[in-house]
């Protein structure tokens, strides 16, 4: 099987096809017009909890709500 | 009858298309229905076409080109052009030569 072509400039800078792929959502989210833009914008925010294990059991949790990045 | 922005080139989709998973670049996505045709702005997104002719486009962003503001498109793209000549490290030059890039593809669509 021939080899792929050149890696995309973005992999080759060590971002990840979902980081690419968010940031891309992410500029043409910031390029719409009202009120499509507040509707979207509403689209970016994260809300998680995070919990490490150890040993086999989880720590405590930590709850991350982060809103649109840039 | 569906015309994508696959990376390979655009592609048009018929019923009874072989089997294809493709990644799109961001693009316009037309969709056309006898005399009708819609078209929408996809960020970055895969196309699955399936052996029974149903064919899915997965994309975190479409929208109609309508939708898009033509002068914040225009200010992203100076904004931009200007980051990537003051970046300085890999990731930040990837980044903005994303931001150009979606621009561009942004601006012909409203154009094109």
């Amino acid at each position: 099987m021939a080899s792929n072509a050149a890696v995309p400039f973005w992999r080759a800078a060590g971002m990840t096809y979902i980081t690419y792929s968010n940031i891309c959502a992410n500029l043409v989210r910031n390029c719409l017009k009202e009120p499509y833009k507040t509707d979207a914008l509403s689209r970016e925010k994260v809300h998680f909890s995070i919990s490490k294990w150890t040993d086999g059991k989880p720590e405590k949790p930590t709850l991350r709500t982060d809103s649109p990045e840039e | 009858m569906v015309i994508v922005p696959a990376t390979t080139g655009q592609m048009g989709v018929l019923p009874g298309h072989v089997a294809t998973i493709a990644e799109l670049k961001r693009g316009v996505l037309s969709v056309h229905e006898g005399s009708e045709t819609t078209k929408y702005f996809v960020s970055s997104s895969f196309v699955f076409i399936h052996a029974n002719s149903f064919a899915d486009i997965i994309a975190i962003e479409a929208v109609p080109l309508d939708w898009i503001d033509v002068n914040l498109v225009q200010k992203g793209l100076e904004d931009f052009t200007q980051k990537l000549s003051s970046a300085t490290t890999e990731l930040e030059k990837a980044e903005a030569q994303i931001g150009i890039d979606v621009h561009s593809a942004l601006n012909s669509a409203l154009t094109g």
